[in-house]
């Protein structure tokens, strides 16, 4: 267990490395940083003494080296819009991010998985077909496009909620069903295949064959194990929490990372958006461990192949 | 006629009428209507890509500055405009028209090269096996551990903008998946008589991969394409909403829906239509996708 567990670090680890990698490629080969800062006609004295400062005029490896260690201690660069350090830019947003994020995700498995859950019990009735229409709607359906017509309907036409900004708690109610929405659907989707491919398996016959009532063979038998492969889709969502809200926060002019990363963009803002790249990947490999974890403490069968088979 | 001839003659017809009704039956389970609807439309959009030059009535950026935001035919306009048109005067249809060219043409290029790119990666890992699989899956690893969008903002914000980078950068979107189904199938099959049968022929890597391996695993590898071809489409639509995908004065689906936000209350057919395109396109593509899962791969989940 242990040492599955050190795997896993050490892989988490190794993907934080190929990510910072790939942002010093990317930056490296998109052309002369200093070029890039200073204006091409800048006297080239000036770019020279830049090029020493920075310490671009040093070979490849020791500016890679060098790029390691100042990621290592959290020197992104600056915003180029407003000088500000790229790291309190970005952290600056995170909060606004996460209030829409938690409560979509929150709404994602209050709705998705049991309508999977009860799709997969029902299948091919009349509530498993519907499930499964609003499902393939939800996964077909782009985000910006539920986004508008949620603004059609409720800020255009009924007048009920805001169409954009984030004055009050009433600006988050249509980013966070637009989220929520999307995010159940898929979810739904993954369950009831989850479920079903449990529900087929032997020892769920051999359970009502020896007369343990249907109620107590779904909870102990089906549910359980059913939610290992759920399991993995549900950190996939966590990881997304920071940066899973780009389209719909620019969407409702919220201004959260999602709606930084596409200004950003849009600026050539390299700093940032190195910032946002290097905190999604952190993200996404902290869920990915926590996942992993939670496979070794769900799926005992991990836990004995591992210890036994190394 | 005597009455024999006519029990002759009725006898077979029940009997008939329910093999009719039963093939109907096995015909409709073969092919749903709800598939044949998706392969129309499908179809459909082909034709309109194909012939979208001949197709359009207007340039689409023809500009008719004294019929502005007229409304579509359907919400009281004229048949100048059948979709109607937007701020500038620009015949909604035509536009259209034209979005459906480059979005598919964005489509069908990333799709071909992440399936290109993929199932090459994945074919490498499984035939030389030991350091050059570990690299490929470690790249795949990092791939699937990323959200694809993050990654394609930043090479557009350190590279910039151009169609065909755009449509390279699309291609890298699912690449992974491939890779992963070649490498396990490949593997799975050099284990199979047929292979080695032919590499005791004398037959080259080329030769085995090419005419043997792959059109065994190439059903899988379909069915993977139409669950990443619709995805490609979202997210080409998507980045081209947010204005970072495909710039004017060019326009695709996603752009159209972009810019028409900015009319939505004014004039919401300016998006309503390419919304609706996108929708019922990457619809028809899933149900057509389930469907060839069906018939084609029964193992894939």
């Amino acid at each position: 267990m242990l040492r599955y567990l050190l795997s896993r670090l050490l892989r988490a680890v190794l993907t934080i490395a190929a990510v910072v990698t790939f942002a010093f490629v990317v930056l490296r080969l998109s052309g002369d940083p200093a070029l890039l800062i200073m204006s091409v006609d800048a006297p080239p004295e000036a770019v020279e003494a830049f090029r020493a400062a920075w310490g671009l005029d040093r070979p490849v490896w020791e500016q890679y080296l060098r790029y390691f260690v100042q990621v290592a201690q959290g020197n992104l660069g600056q915003s180029m819009r407003d000088g500000r350090p790229a790291l309190t830019v970005v952290m600056e947003r995170v909060p606004e991010t996460l209030a829409l994020t938690l409560p979509a995700f929150a709404m994602k498995l209050l709705i998705g998985i049991p309508a999977g859950i009860y799709a997969a019990l029902n299948r091919n009735r009349l509530a498993d077909r519907l499930t499964m229409v609003i499902s393939v709607a939800g996964f077909t359906v782009p985000s910006f496009v539920l986004a508008l017509i949620l603004v059609l309907i409720f800020a255009v036409n009924l007048g009920w909620l805001p169409s954009g900004g984030a004055e009050s708690w009433r600006h988050a109610i249509l980013p966070v069903i637009t989220l929520g929405l999307s995010g159940a659907a898929i979810l739904a989707r993954f369950t009831r295949s989850a479920m079903l491919e449990v529900l087929g398996q032997p020892y769920i016959r051999a359970a009502s064959a020896k007369g343990l009532p249907w109620r107590r063979v779904v909870t102990d038998h089906a549910l359980p194990n059913a939610a290992i492969p759920t399991v993995t889709i549900i950190g996939f969502m966590v990881g997304s929490l920071v940066a899973g809200a780009v389209v719909v926060e620019s969407v409702f002019s919220w201004p959260g990372v999602g709606r930084l990363l596409v200004v950003a963009v849009s600026n050539r803002d390299l700093a940032i958006v190195q910032t946002i790249l290097l905190l999604v990947a952190m993200t996404m490999v902290c869920a990915n461990l926590i996942v992993d974890m939670l496979y070794g403490w769900i799926d005992p069968r991990l836990r004995t192949a591992r210890a036994a088979g190394g | 006629m005597s009455p024999q001839d006519a029990a002759a003659a009725t006898l077979p017809a029940p009997a008939e009428a329910g093999r009719g009704r039963a093939s109907i039956v096995r015909l409709l389970e073969a092919w749903p209507p709800a598939v044949l609807l998706a392969l129309v439309w499908i179809a459909g959009m082909l034709l309109v890509a194909l012939f979208a030059d001949s197709l359009a009535p207007y340039s689409f950026t023809a500009l008719d500055l004294r019929a502005r935001l007229s409304p579509p035919v359907f919400m009281g306009g004229d048949w100048r405009h059948i979709l109607g048109s937007d701020e500038l005067g620009r015949d909604v249809l035509s536009r259209l028209i034209v979005s459906i060219r480059m979005s598919a043409l964005i489509a069908f290029g990333a799709t071909i090269i992440s399936a290109v790119l993929g199932t090459s990666l994945g074919l490498l890992a499984a035939h030389f096996r030991g350091r050059i699989e570990q690299v490929v899956l470690a790249l795949v690893d990092f791939q699937a551990s990323m959200p694809f969008l993050i990654i394609a903002l930043s090479v557009l914000a350190f590279f910039g903008n151009a169609l065909p980078l755009f449509i390279a950068l699309m291609g890298f979107h699912g690449w992974e998946r491939y890779a992963r189904i070649a490498r396990g199938l490949t593997i799975a099959a050099n284990e199979q008589g047929y292979a080695s049968a032919v590499r005791q022929l004398g037959a080259g890597p080329a030769r085995i991969y090419g005419l043997h391996v792959l059109p065994n695993i190439a059903s899988t590898l379909i069915v993977t394409m139409t669950l990443t071809f619709p995805e490609i489409i979202l997210l080409e639509s998507g980045l081209s909403f947010l204005g970072l995908g495909v710039q004017p004065p060019m326009t695709s689906l996603g752009n159209m829906v972009g810019y028409g936000r900015e009319y939505i209350t004014r004039a919401p057919w300016i998006m309503l239509s390419p919304a609706a395109t996108i929708v019922l396109t990457t619809l028809s593509i899933s149900l057509v996708g389930d469907w060839l899962r069906d018939r084609l791969d029964p193992t894939l989940r």
